[in-house]
């Protein structure tokens, strides 16, 4: 495939479904109580990100960005406010509900990649399938097709110790991808990878936004990293600037 | 790969302090097993004891004596089909003093009647009966001494003391018709023994008298009637069935089982302290792994399954290993080596297959209990909590 025609194709993806929200965040504030004092990190925010989008968060460290990127996720709950995803309101779920929600609908990537250390890279991806009612066969299959789009066929039954750390981030997003989630988020994805490994893991990324279709929203330091998304937000002092 | 596989291959992720813990686990049951044996061992004296027998002895203690003649009362009481009666001897072979086993002097034309589950064949008991240094031991004793029919044998006793040894002939050996039998005890002939005694008050007394009742289920009436015929004599007595006996000499060591009781318990509490705190050491560690389960859908249950699963795979690798060690430790070793020198204390030494599959399903369960702080602490962690542990 050219550049020329992935352009193309993105064009025309972004057109048909421009009016299309994936997620909703509606004056959402977000305080922390530290040591009697209260700490508004996020205040009255607002952002919708469409589906099939490509987000970069950026901004200053402690200004919020995790923070934001863990209550679209689900992994925390908003001060106030609400958070719509997929047309649910999932400030409103429940502990358990939530965590099922996840399941099905996020894919995460961390900074630190965080794989077990006792399982095979595709025991790593099957991870999140033992929690469907794939059966197992089928589960080594998905596994193994999402270790190949991240380029890593050659490295099924090898341990985390015994991959490189952009390897390492291949398999999280290969195991972020498996349940074809409706959405990936990555919080410095590229933090602890030197340059070489960080741009084949934001390749990758941008393949699978591109190719694929997957809204992803990354929070990033990094400049670089940023440019390859299609959006990029500013988080300062409470609010998307 | 499934859930619980994901759990045991948490276990064998750090092989030296698993290995470690499989083995405080194993020795736990192990000891536990062999002290609930020793205790079992104790107890079965008690329930194989034969129903219509009644021993009689003095009131006091089964130490002191009764006279010789109380054997013929109690012979002429209703109720009693047979009687004999023996004494403890003491002996020791002054070549081996470091075996023990037990000696009796009994009466030669009625103790094998009335202990019949101590089988003697016809011609050994004839042989026994003519020869009045005669000895019958049992089969047990015979071979670890070497001792044949025949051979010449020198005891001395610590009740009985006189110049030189008793010397005695063996005339064969008995076996056991159950496996509460001792097959360790010597028996000769009490006219020997009183005809030899030059301590006048050790003359014409007998240890204790046993006799077969009539009726089993009025065994204990029985005995309470031949009591009453030696309560204006100068020496007053104490029957009892043999159950009651045996376990009268139980009540005696009671306090030592207690001891047991509670050693046992407590060793199991340790186990489950080791156990608790090895898990709790390696869930602290996978604190952020608990986090990412949980950020990519895993539900509380799911966690504690993990760290129950694991403790609980832990508790069956020790449980098996303690086990299986326990079984050649008692029947090869432990066990015969008590059978064959403490026979009177522990006749019948072996593992209760109960005790261990009962130690086994312990060392489960605890694993499982061990691990319910730790899992339960690790479960309720918000999963960003978790992630930040390490950040
Ligand atoms: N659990 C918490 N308790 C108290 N304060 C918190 C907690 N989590 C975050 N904070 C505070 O909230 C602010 C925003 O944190 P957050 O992690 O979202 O920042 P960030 O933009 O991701 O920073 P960085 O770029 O360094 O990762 C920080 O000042 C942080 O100290
Ligand atoms: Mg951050």
């Amino acid at each position: 495939m050219t550049a020329a025609e992935t352009k193309a194709e993105t064009k025309a993806e972004s057109k048909a479904e421009a009016a299309e929200v994936l997620i909703s965040v509606r004056g959402v504030v977000k305080t922390y109580e530290r040591g009697g004092e209260t700490l508004r990190v996020l205040d009255g925010l607002d952002l919708d990100v469409k589906k099939g989008a490509f987000e970069a968060l950026m901004g200053p460290s402690g200004s919020g960005k995790s923070t934001l990127l863990n209550l679209i996720a689900g992994l925390d709950r908003p001060t106030a406010g609400t958070i719509t995803v997929g047309g649910k309101r999932i400030d409103e779920l429940g502990e358990s509900a939530l965590a099922k929600w996840r399941g099905d609908t996020i894919g995460f990537v961390f900074q630190s990649f965080n794989l077990l250390p006792v399982l095979t890279a595709l025991e790593n991806v099957t991870l999140p399938l033992l929690l469907t009612r794939v059966a197992a066969k089928e589960r080594e299959a998905r596994a193994t097709t999402a270790l190949r789009i991240v380029g890593l066929e050659d490295r099924l039954h090898h341990y985390p110790r015994q991959l490189s750390g952009g390897q390492e981030q291949r398999v999280a997003i290969a195991r972020a991808i498996v349940n074809d989630p409706a959405l990936i988020v990555a919080d410095e994805p590229t933090g602890d990878l030197d340059r070489k490994s960080a741009e084949d893991v934001l390749s990758l990324l941008e393949r699978l936004n591109k190719q694929l279709g997957k809204t992803i929203v990354m929070v990033t330091h990094d400049p670089a990293a940023a440019e390859r998304a299609s959006i990029v937000r500013r988080l300062d002092k409470g609010q998307l600037q | 790969m499934t859930l619980l596989g994901l759990a045991a291959r948490n276990v064998l992720r750090n092989k030296v302090r698993a290995t470690l813990t499989v083995l405080g686990v194993a020795i736990s049951v192990l000891t536990f097993v062999l002290l609930r044996t020793v205790v079992g061992a104790w107890t079965a004296a008690a329930d194989f004891a034969v129903k219509d027998r009644v021993v009689t002895r003095h009131k006091v203690t089964f130490v002191m004596t009764l006279p010789r003649r109380y054997v013929d009362d109690v012979r002429n009481a209703p109720h009693i089909r047979a009687a004999t009666w023996a004494n403890w001897f003491g002996g020791k072979d002054p070549k081996h003093e470091s075996e023990f086993f037990a000696t009796l002097a009994g009466d030669s034309k009625t103790f094998f009647t009335v202990y019949d589950d101590m089988k003697v064949d016809k011609e050994t008991l004839e042989r026994f009966q003519q020869d009045p240094q005669g000895a019958i031991v049992g089969d047990v004793l015979a071979k670890k001494m070497g001792w044949k029919a025949g051979d010449k044998v020198l005891l001395a006793s610590s009740i009985y003391a006189k110049e030189g040894d008793w010397e005695f002939r063996i005339a064969g050996t008995y076996t056991a018709t159950q496996k509460s039998v001792d097959r360790s005890t010597f028996v000769f002939h009490w006219t020997y023994l009183n005809d030899g005694v030059s301590i006048p008050g050790l003359k014409d007394q007998v240890g204790w008298i046993v006799s077969r009742v009539d009726d089993p289920s009025q065994a204990a009436t029985i005995g309470v009637t031949l009591d009453k015929l030696f309560d204006d004599k100068e020496v007053q007595t104490l029957s009892q069935d043999e159950r009651s006996f045996n376990s009268s000499f139980l009540a005696s060591v009671s306090a030592i089982l207690t001891a047991f009781d509670i050693i046992s318990v407590v060793i199991l509490a340790i186990m489950a302290l080791l156990l608790g705190n090895t898990i709790a050491m390696g869930v602290r560690e996978r604190t952020t792994e608990y986090g990412v389960l949980k950020a990519i859908g895993f539900r509380n249950g799911h966690i504690v399954l993990f760290i129950v699963g694991e403790s609980t795979f832990v508790g069956l690798l020790g449980g098996l290993v303690g086990v299986l060690a326990s079984y050649p430790i008692v029947e090869r070793g432990l066990g015969r080596f008590l059978e064959e020198n403490m026979g009177a204390f522990f006749p019948f030494f072996r593992i209760n297959p109960l005790a261990a599959l009962f130690a086994f399903v312990l060392a489960l369960m605890l694993g499982a209990t061990a691990a319910a702080i730790p899992a339960l602490t690790a479960s309720r962690l918000r999963p960003i909590e978790a992630l930040r542990r390490v950040a």
